[in-house]
């Protein structure tokens, strides 16, 4: 039997629940979070803190929470003090205040039975463990929205104020609302949303550079040395970059075209394992697009497949494309548009998703403009465009 | 009670196994796994509490049951249970 080889070192790096050791470009954030919860490591007993995340998806929120959850519990646990950090995704508990507070119990008590008291009852028993166990907790609430549609203002007040009913003895319960978009919390009664809203950490759209950091960190973990070429990590992020700096969509995509690379025994994960990963994600090229073009888009989109085929780049330059569309024109006895029109077949081609530009950074030869193929597996544009010209041809 | 007394019934031992495989449980699912009902677990329930080989926390209407970390009888059962099930595996 051949022996199987693959290209990566441990897919785990690439998992959704990985909590990388380092964050790229959310080192402030997480500092900041750090500050707003620094009591805990002094005075645990004497406040309880909220702080908001807030950003779209694939921008950190969650990973920053993890990463801030494990460093903090290291940190308390060396100083003696019995904190824990509890993740809990509201959604997955279908946005039930109950179910979440179950869950929060049962990191105490496993067995703890699942009927017979309300959120409310709960709640007490979840301050009993804390207080019996001298423990202190902090709740990270992520997809937050799914708790305010379902229960409303009611089980954030009871959250947020739980101290009030209890005063004299110690906060044990803080809490980190991870969301992705702040309008939610205009949904809440006036008095909730005061006691929320005074921390919050806003996470902005990755940029293209810093998806390519954060993708070869994942790749130095995830996949065997010089598997990854830069072409591909360059493709990944500008198509993470383009589905709204999604660093999570990203890191997917890389694994998924780890696994195709694997199924055709390459010994790299090519720029083309990339459009044939996502083209599996999102079924991006509809036929009724190509047929649309018109025959010299069509040709003009037939030289630029080609060139990506013979040389497995991640992005080739306009100039390119120019020569490979002639060479085309030649092939089908036509004779080839201008420059200025070959521009606008790009921005069509561009419009309506086939591929993506980018203007280079200004190098000896000035700037120029690079065309990226992202989304679409190259034999089966070049299988399909071929048939169209054929029909159009007759 | 004298040790024969104690473990004379069947289903003391299959309470003290299960809570011993899971930890802790409350009352009702103790008694769901015996397939008895609830007057009569609580009541073997206790003459196990009351010998002091388990113990119970009260949270709202919820008592979890447990073995007694700090007892000697409970250490002692906790030996017997394990030398029974890694002889039978053999």
């Amino acid at each position: 039997m051949p022996q199987y080889l693959s290209v990566f070192k441990d897919e785990t790096k690439l998992d959704i629940t990985y909590i990388p050791g380092r964050l790229p470009h959310r080192d402030r954030e997480l500092r900041l979070l750090m500050e707003f919860f620094s009591f805990i490591l002094q005075f645990p007993a004497k406040m309880a803190q909220r702080v908001i995340i807030f950003g779209d998806v694939g921008t950190g929120k969650t990973v920053l929470s993890q990463r801030f959850g494990v460093d903090i519990t290291h940190e308390a646990n060396k100083l003696g003090i019995n904190l824990r950090y509890v993740h809990v995704n509201c959604r997955e508990y279908r946005g039930s205040l109950f179910l979440i507070l179950y869950h929060i119990v049962s990191v105490f008590h496993p067995t703890f039975p699942r009927r017979g008291y309300s959120a409310e009852e709960l709640l007490r028993i979840l301050l009993q463990i804390l207080d019996e166990e001298n423990a202190y907790v902090i709740l990270a609430l992520d997809e937050f929205e799914s708790l305010v549609e379902r229960e409303s203002s009611e089980a954030v007040y009871k959250l947020t104020r739980l101290q009030e009913i209890r005063q004299d003895k110690p906060q044990r319960l803080s809490l980190i609302c991870i969301l992705r978009n702040l309008k939610v919390i205009e949904q809440l009664d006036a008095s909730t949303r005061s006691t929320l809203q005074s921390n919050i950490i806003s996470l902005v759209k990755y940029s293209k550079q810093q998806l390519i950091d954060i993708l070869n960190d994942r790749v130095s973990l995830a996949f065997k040395p010089l598997t990854v070429p830069e072409d591909t990590i360059s493709l990944t992020a500008e198509i993470a970059f383009s589905e709204g700096g999604n660093a999570r969509f990203g890191i997917e995509l890389l694994w998924r075209a780890g696994k195709y690379a694997d199924a055709e025994d390459l010994d790299a994960v090519t720029p083309e394992c990339v459009r044939k990963a996502v083209s599996s994600i999102i079924p991006t090229m509809r036929k009724s697009d190509l047929a649309s073009l018109s025959f010299h888009e069509k040709l003009f989109l037939l030289g630029i497949a080609r060139i990506f085929k013979e040389g497995q780049k991640a992005y080739i330059s306009l100039t390119d494309a120019e020569q490979a569309y002639a060479v085309v024109c030649e092939e089908f006895n036509m004779k080839p548009h201008s420059h200025t029109q070959l521009w606008k077949y790009l921005q069509t081609l561009s419009g309506v998703g086939i591929v993506e530009t980018e203007v280079s950074a200004a190098g000896n030869r000035g700037r120029s403009t690079l065309i990226y193929l992202s989304r679409i597996p190259i034999h089966e544009l070049e299988k399909e465009l071929s048939v169209l010209l054929e029909k159009e041809e007759v | 009670m004298d040790v024969e007394d104690v473990f004379s019934s069947k289903l003391r031992i299959k309470i003290l196994k299960i809570l011993m495989q899971v930890g802790e449980l409350n009352v009702s699912e103790i008694a769901r796994r015996l397939g008895v009902n609830y007057n009569t677990t609580s009541k073997h329930l206790k003459v196990l509490e009351d010998e002091g080989i388990l113990q119970h926390k009260v949270f709202g209407r919820i008592r979890l049951y447990r073995l007694n970390e700090h007892s000697p009888k409970a250490k002692g059962v906790q030996n017997l249970m394990e030398a029974w099930e890694h002889a039978n595996k053999q």
